[in-house]
């Protein structure tokens, strides 16, 4: 297949390195009949797709398999779809520059709602057909995976194939099962799926049907085809350590949003947050040997040359070895000047001293999420922060000299009252009164608080999928309160714009009837919409208006326990039964512990781990 | 501490990646290819490197220049062997030398530029024409350009200040004209104190003159750069002070 051209063209867009292909540690494969070819696909710009580790390890991972050739496609810039458009130039594959119409697979991963309308618009842009039902032997199987995939249902009518779970195995399944169908002169798509159905982790669509109510809630989700699962279970990797991870990654030409190695650590999160999905919907916890780590991070940094390692993880100081591989990190590389960076910290005493001796190579701000801003609420979001930690930590990093403190917070939160959100603000200034109770030799100079605060969004598989959102007037209403009490020079209050969390908040709990407000969003030229400078909300109104679609029942609608909701046939190992329990307990305050303290029977091991976790 | 002068090239798709990319390549470059770099000193250090001048987005070059500070001495043909390998294709060391280091800064000794610039013109001309309308347009004693200045600390505020640019070009001509595809070689000023680009230069010929030029057809390539040493230009790897 030849080359599309479009060397005139990158000189007419903006940062034409992103449709480039060629950077260091990227794969180009001869191609033959026998080649299964993979686009994968980031529903956003190069900058933001780059910066996504599910993609370095899947491409990877992929391009290591004979026969196969993985290729990137990230939504291309509003400058450059103009130009392809003009030049008649379809959506293609960053590394051969190949249409990926004439793929096996488009893959797309799913990281926010807001990207949806990117999924369908590139589908579009690769003169493919949107819906399931349309397309024919001759085109790609669409697959999909992410954390949105956990509830496919609003672009449920678009795909094929949706990946629950962890996909390094289960991917390499779906290949393998397709590599010995494709040549086969009866091919059906159909049948591969059912083939492909029984797998663990596989779920497709288009072979459960979904009935209604009268007052529009789910009545039943079925199989409408013999010897499908009636529920679809998640899949995990049991033993990371043996998992395949790369030791080499991309390296971009142009700065992205994550521009450094990404050492995943460990997988799952202990803690119980009960707004978090990650940290249901990754359960349990496996980490990652301290030798693996070592021999990745020897390998990661003489391929990149990267002068940064970010030890990646859902809550990175809850790593039983984190001191020893911090201390290797820092003895092995300081000559080498690597700096080493740790998001999502718990700080305490302990991390601090830590991140002391990392700041020695490079300086980086702070940042504290007590979430809420009383004890209550935190009691209620099973956020375990006291206001005496966040007061020890900050006090310590102040005396150490650090000047820029960010504390994050979520708005909106079932239960909160006004006095929630004045103690935002209370907190925001005992932080600042511990930084001018600091020795004035010690600490630095300039202080500078970010508060920010953003719009809580009921996340489904998490306690709190039966919530409803707060709504967007009652939204506004806390932001103006938290302006008016946040005012000082030293504070800088940001909040998220509530708007754009209602639509998440309405496809992360939809259903399949919103694949057709998607389509017909689409058509009316929503795309971007996780970008403030493209999202337009009065439009996204008149979709639904439309479609005769009331966006508030999926967003600020309480539901029953008993009601069937959308992604009821899906099983993410976590019991519906805990869920509630949880919940039960948010409404009285009580707390869960940890479950390295002890397992509080989420279900998890039993159904998904087979064993203790 | 051991200063490296070096010329390197940028040709094919690697022309796309901006200067500040370039910075980024040659400092990960250089860590793969184990040179024992210098670093700055502080929270962030860096490789102590420094660009002779900012190569525009889309334009290619055989003359650009680097210099790169190093801890350890090594040889300089393992310094180009490791380096290229370790480099992305398009981007090439040519030559490399070590500089004394009283040698001054590469940045503020550049003067001149040498580029070929390709373009095509709408109509069909003759050789003849060219030549006289290039001659026509170098006669210009004034060609004026309007320049934004932003006022001095207030950020949203510009002024607009006509300038002269007639004496930042120092030599126009034909390189090659096959029927409508032309390709003229400039000589202009660069660095520091005066800089030209050479697209301001073909919309102003397109503008003084009755060539019709197809302004999104212009592609650049960098030949020389020179530094000035005593009133007359040399690159900046001739003309050095002894080790
Ligand atoms: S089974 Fe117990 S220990 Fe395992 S994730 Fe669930 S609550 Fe935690």
């Amino acid at each position: 297949m030849n080359r599309l051209e479009i060397h005139d063209i990158l000189f007419k867009v903006e940062k034409p390195a992103r449709y480039l292909g060629n950077e260091l540690n990227s794969v180009h494969k001869e191609v033959d009949e026998s080649t299964v070819r993979f686009a994968f696909c980031f529903p956003d710009i190069y900058e933001i797709g780059m910066s996504h580790l599910g993609l370095q390890i899947l491409y990877k991972l992929l391009n290591k398999q004979e026969n196969v050739y993985c290729e990137r496609v990230f939504a291309p810039a509003l400058d450059m779809e103009q130009e392809m458009k003009e030049n008649n130039i379809p959506l293609f594959g960053l590394e051969s520059r190949n249409p990926i119409k004439a793929f096996d697979f488009i893959g797309f991963t799913l990281q926010y709602e807001l990207s949806y309308t990117n999924l369908l618009n590139m589908l579009e842009l690769a003169d493919v057909p949107l819906y399931s039902k349309d397309r024919t032997k001759q085109h790609p199987l669409i697959i999909v995976g992410g954390p949105c995939a956990y509830n496919p249902e609003p672009i449920a009518d678009f795909v094929d194939i949706v990946i629950l779970g962890e996909a390094e195995e289960v991917i390499l399944e779906i290949i393998n099962a397709y590599k010995k169908r494709k040549s086969e002169e009866s091919f059906s798509r159909r049948d591969f799926l059912i083939e492909i159905a029984t797998i663990q982790g596989v779920y497709i669509p288009c072979l459960y049907d979904v009935d209604y109510n009268e007052d529009d809630t789910i009545k039943g989700i079925n199989p409408n085809t013999e010897g499908i699962p009636k529920r679809v279970t998640k899949r995990i990797i049991k033993n990371l350590d043996d998992a395949f991870y790369p030791e080499e990654f991309i390296v971009p030409y142009i700065n992205t949003v994550h521009d450094r190695i990404v050492l995943e650590i460990f997988r799952g999160c202990a803690r119980g947050c009960r707004f978090c999905q990650a940290g249901i919907i990754y359960r349990p916890v496996r980490e990652k040997g301290f030798d693996r780590l070592k021999g990745l991070t020897e390998k990661l940094l003489e391929n990149t040359g990267y002068e940064e390692i970010s030890l990646a993880s859902l809550s990175t100081s809850d790593y039983s070895k984190l001191d020893m591989l911090v201390r290797h990190l820092i003895d092995e590389y300081k000559g080498d000047r690597v700096g080493i960076s740790l998001p999502s910290l718990r700080l305490d005493n302990i991390t601090l001293q830590l991140i002391e001796e990392i700041q020695k190579i490079r300086k980086t701000g702070l940042t504290f999420a007590p979430e809420a801003g009383s004890q209550r609420l935190r009691d209620v979001i099973n956020k375990g922060l006291t206001e005496e930690d966040l007061q020890s930590a900050v006090k310590k990093a102040f005396s150490l000299g650090w000047t820029s403190i960010k504390l994050y917070f979520m708005i909106g939160l079932p239960t909160e009252i006004y006095e929630d959100l004045e103690g935002i603000g209370q907190l925001a200034f005992k932080v600042l009164d511990a930084y001018y109770s600091t020795d004035k030799e010690k600490r630095g100079k300039a202080i500078n608080i970010t508060v920010s605060a953003s719009t809580f969004v009921p996340k489904p598989f998490t306690p709190f999928q039966w919530e409803p959102q707060d709504s967007l007037e009652a939204i506004h209403q806390k932001q103006r309160f938290l302006v008016e009490n946040i005012k000082n020079k030293k504070i800088t209050f940001n909040y998220h714009d509530a708007k754009t969390s209602f639509l998440e908040a309405v496809f992360a709990r939809g259903d399949r009837r919103l694949s057709r407000v998607l389509a017909q969003g689409l058509k009316a030229g929503c795309k971007f919409d996780g970008w403030m400078e493209h999202f337009d909300f009065d439009r996204w109104m008149q979709v639904f208006e439309e479609c005769k679609i009331d966006p508030t029942f999926y967003a600020n609608r309480r539901r029953d326990y008993d009601e069937v909701l959308p992604w009821d046939h899906i099983d993410v190992g976590v019991t519906k039964k805990y869920l509630i329990k949880e919940n039960e307990k948010a409404r009285s305050g009580e707390v869960t512990v940890d479950c390295r303290s002890s397992c509080s029977g989420c279900g998890v091991n039993k159904g998904i781990v087979g064993g203790i976790c | 501490m051991y200063k490296l002068r070096s010329r390197f090239s940028k040709n094919g798709d690697i022309i796309f990646i901006s200067h500040l990319d370039v910075m980024r390549v040659f400092e990960r470059a250089l860590r793969r290819a184990n040179i024992p770099i210098s670093y700055t000193k502080g929270f962030n250090p860096h490789p102590i490197m420094a660009f002779a001048t900012a190569l525009g987005l889309g334009v290619s070059s055989d003359a650009e220049y680097i210099d790169i500070q190093l801890d350890e001495k090594i040889e300089l043909y393992d310094f180009i062997k490791q380096l290229n390998n370790a480099l992305p294709k398009g981007l090439t060391i040519i030559e490399s030398s070590y500089i004394s280091s009283k040698e001054e800064s590469l940045m503020s000794v550049i003067k001149r530029s040498v580029y070929l610039v390709n373009f095509k013109l709408k109509d069909a001309v003759s050789k003849e024409d060219i030549i006289n309308e290039l001659n026509k347009f170098k006669n210009l004693e004034d060609i004026p350009l309007e320049k934004e200045k932003k006022k001095k600390g207030k950020r949203k505020e510009k002024t607009i200040q006509i300038v002269n640019i007639r004496p930042n070009i120092y030599g126009i001509e034909v390189f090659s004209l096959e029927e409508r595809n032309a390709i003229i070689k400039m000589d202009l000023a660069a660095g520091s104190v005066a800089n030209l680009k050479p697209e301001i230069v073909i919309s102003k010929i397109n503008e003084h003159t009755r060539l019709d030029i197809e302004l999104d057809t212009i592609r650049i390539h960098r030949i020389k750069l020179f530094k000035e040493v005593n009133g007359s230009f040399v690159t900046p790897l001739e003309e050095l002070k002894t080790l």
